[in-house]
């Protein structure tokens, strides 16, 4: 080996001092590589420094795509490797759950819903980057949204929220008489009407993830609630729960069909698509979907999206609300590039970065900040002009209080949607309704508040 | 015979300091058999025993997702039976499901073997056929399902109101997953027909293991066909029948697939069972240790029912002895 090494060396006196010389070095390197070996990890110098995002695959992929353009040229400027994977919704919460677990993995992940309350402990605390976009932007329009267990401090940022207004057919309306709904008096006297001529209303009323949103918005509106702002104190039995009940019964059996009971969260698409229903209250993939098919009206040869417009979801006696699935970005605390991740939150959170998202979106993805909320994508269809308003009344679940774990398990389990189904169906009346769906409220909350 | 020449060589390497030999002479001289059984034993270890032995754990911790777990007792089991009325409801929905599940598919599928047995022309065709439902994949297959028991647009409801003679009957349309007692009887439906095939092939093996010439001293006897099943088919087939009613009841009473697809426990949490419920607490929710204790819920029921099967099994098998 050395006799080789003599040869590029060129002398013999050069050979014994490089003998020397490469012996030295060779035990240095092999002390090194050991080093290395036993610990698994390169030294610092070596290793680049590479930024890492977790998020859900969007069921627009061009919004994916767009993220991905943004993080990679953050990526060029911050002079770092970034790597953004994504995975289904679905799959989302293991492979949380599992980083935490194992207290390693992404810098940045996506932390939506109640994400923030159950991973409080494992995420870092983004305050000050919350007040300094919310600030450039004219704050938030869903403050309660991200906060950690403490109620406080800001566990993810707000990052967009899938809204759901009321799709409706506005030549049946027309073709009735009447203007479009604006309360929920105006979409019962509608739909009752609408639906003795064969175009009923779809509100699913069953076990399906919009039905828990929808009808949260329908209690809010007649002064419900889940718990008190505190997040804690169980308030669903009250007169205003008994309301809202004794209204969803009547538009179940006025304005609606059975089949509702059995829907999942495309039935009531299907159903506005096909031409059968006459209103939903839907995001606005329904539309989306009449336009990409070019679906006809039955027995016209008109396109069924021509006639479908959205508005802001109805309003009742304690206002206009309206539930939805936020999604948020957090920063893990054993993220190993914490500062990198909050800079590029920053950047992200830019009007022109927010604009861009949005537009990949096709809209989906609406703005949690006011002054982004006027977006031109908005204004330049009137189908879509209900957005640029409607994240003053969209709430995250667990309104009035933040968005906690235990109020994901009163949504999950779906206990909103069988009260309301139960008392519809006259399975139960809507006070019989109201306390068992207060007993079942209390056993989840009394366990999670003992845990807490 | 083979015991000798490994007796003598135990002899001969007595020698305090050979480790293989003292192995040997506590294992026995087949020490060469414990070394083939070792890959399948690391593979339930890990696969089975492990997973069962944590989600023991969590039935008796307070196990939450991102939370440190303690040891509770009995905590989570007192939960669910005493708090969660959700719960009581998935027992008997469970209970139910798999009662009217298991006992129609041991009828139907004795009552298509012996059908099917009697077919000489087109045998293999329709022993194939009948296992289509089988192999398709149960997420497919339900899908397929939920487009014909769809709440909007059945294809059954379509059928009932458009094409004679059904259309003058006046039957229909049926909220097949909206009404509690008709989404019952679906998931049952569906999972019969999914199960059938099953049923069927193993009872078919078992009839044509039945030797001809008992049917023969039967037929010279004069006893009748009933009689001839109820003396002859039916006791010889207990082993069969019990092996695969137990399988059947245990992989009833952990159906997920199904449920999930067709209802998710809907309407009014009335097709919840174990599984979906297990799940909602335990994904859905982060609740671990509920979950687990919901699961394992199942655990003592299916001992009791694998104890009872078996003891069937072995009286029937050492009687035929």
């Amino acid at each position: 080996m050395y006799k080789e090494f003599d040869l590029i060396e060129g002398s013999k006196t050069n050979a014994k001092s490089s003998r020397r010389k490469f012996l030295r070095n060779s035990a240095r390197a092999t002390g090194g590589l050991a080093g290395i070996m036993a610990s698994g990890v390169a030294p610092a110098v070596a290793q680049p420094r590479e930024l890492k995002m977790l998020t859900w695959a969007h069921f627009v992929p061009s919004s994916d795509e767009e993220l991905k353009v943004q993080f990679e040229e953050f990526g060029k400027a911050a002079g770092v490797k970034v790597r953004m994977d994504r995975v289904a919704h679905l799959q989302l919460p293991a492979l949380l759950a599992g980083e935490v677990r194992g207290q390693k993995g992404h810098d940045l992940v996506v932390a939506s819903n109640s994400m923030p309350h159950l991973y409080s402990r494992h995420l870092e605390n983004l305050n000050d980057l919350y007040d300094k976009i919310g600030a450039r932007a004219g704050g938030w329009t869903s403050p309660l949204f991200g906060k950690g267990r403490d109620g406080k401090a800001q566990k993810s940022l707000p990052w967009y929220f899938i809204s759901f207004p009321l799709a409706v057919r506005t030549d049946l309306i027309s073709g009735i008489g009447e203007n479009l709904p604006d309360t929920w008096d105006d979409v019962y006297r509608i739909g009752s009407k609408l639906k003795k001529r064969g175009y009923p209303l779809g509100i699913q009323l069953s076990h399906a993830s919009d039905s828990s949103n929808i009808l949260s918005g329908l209690l809010w509106s007649f002064g419900g609630k889940m718990v008190e702002a505190d997040g804690k104190t169980v308030a669903i039995n009250s007169k205003a729960t008994v309301a809202a009940f004794k209204f969803a019964k009547t538009l179940y059996n006025d304005a609606m069909d059975e089949e509702v009971l059995a829907w999942d969260d495309r039935s009531n698409n299907v159903c506005l698509v096909s031409g059968k229903c006459s209103m939903i209250l839907n995001p606005i993939s329904a539309y989306r979907a009449a336009v990409r098919s070019k679906a006809l009206i039955p027995g016209s040869d008109r396109q069924i999206h021509q006639t479908i417009t959205h508005i802001l979801p109805p309003e009742g006696p304690a206002g206009r609300h309206m539930s939805a699935s936020f999604a948020g970005i957090g920063v893990w605390k054993f993220a190993k590039q914490k500062e990198l991740a909050k800079e590029f939150l920053d950047f992200h959170f830019t009007r022109d970065s927010v604009d861009k998202h949005l537009r990949s979106s096709g809209g989906f993805n609406q703005p949690v900040l006011k002054n982004f909320a006027m977006n031109p994508l908005y204004a330049s269809n009137s189908k879509y002009y209900f957005a640029q308003y409607i994240g003053w009344y969209t709430h995250a679940i667990g309104y009035p209080g933040i968005p906690t774990a235990a109020a994901q398990m009163v949504s999950d389990q779906f206990l909103l949607p069988d009260a309301m189904a139960a008392c519809a169906t006259g399975k139960h009346s809507p006070e019989e309704a109201a306390a068992k769906l207060e007993k079942q409220v209390k056993r989840i909350y009394r366990r999670f508040n003992k845990k807490a | 015979m083979v015991s000798v020449p490994n007796v003598e060589r135990a002899a001969a390497s007595s020698s305090p300091s050979s480790v293989r030999s003292r192995v040997k002479k506590r294992l026995g001289p087949d020490i060469d058999g414990y070394g083939f059984l070792l890959p399948a034993t690391i593979v339930m270890i890990s696969l089975v025993v492990y997973p069962f032995c944590l989600a023991i754990w969590f039935s008796v911790s307070d196990a939450f997702v991102g939370e440190p777990a303690s040891y509770v007792g009995l905590e989570n089991f007192i939960y669910i039976l005493t708090e969660d009325d959700i719960f009581i409801e998935t027992i008997w929905n469970t209970l139910l499901f798999a009662f009217w599940s298991v006992l129609f598919k041991v009828v139907l599928g004795l009552s298509c073997a012996l059908l099917l047995q009697r077919i000489l022309k087109l045998k293999r065709f329709f022993r194939g056929s009948v296992l289509l439902p089988f192999v398709a994949p149960t997420a497919l297959s339900t899908l397929g399902w939920w487009l014909i028991l769809d709440p909007t647009y059945s294809h059954i409801n379509w059928i009932l109101e458009n094409m004679w003679p059904f259309s003058v009957m006046g039957f229909g349309p049926y909220n097949f997953l909206g009404e509690p007692t008709l989404a019952m009887a679906s998931v049952i439906f569906v999972n019969i027909w999914r199960g059938i095939p099953f049923f069927i092939i193993t009872i078919l093996a078992g009839l044509m293991s039945i030797p001809e010439h008992l049917y023969d001293a039967a037929e010279i006897d004069g006893a009748s066909t009933w009689r001839k099943f109820r003396s002859i088919t039916l006791p010889l087939l207990r082993p069969v029948l019990a092996i695969i009613i137990l399988f059947s009841t245990i992989f009833t009473l952990g159906e997920f697939n199904i449920i999930y697809v067709l209802t998710r426990g809907g309407p009014m949490n009335s097709t919840h069972l174990f599984s979906t419920y297990s799940f909602t607490y335990g994904i859905l929710n982060h609740e671990i240790a509920l979950g687990a204790a919901v699961a394992l819920f199942l655990f003592p029921i299916l001992v009791l029912i694998v104890v009872f099967l078996l003891r069937m099994v072995r009286r029937d098998t050492s009687h035929e002895l």
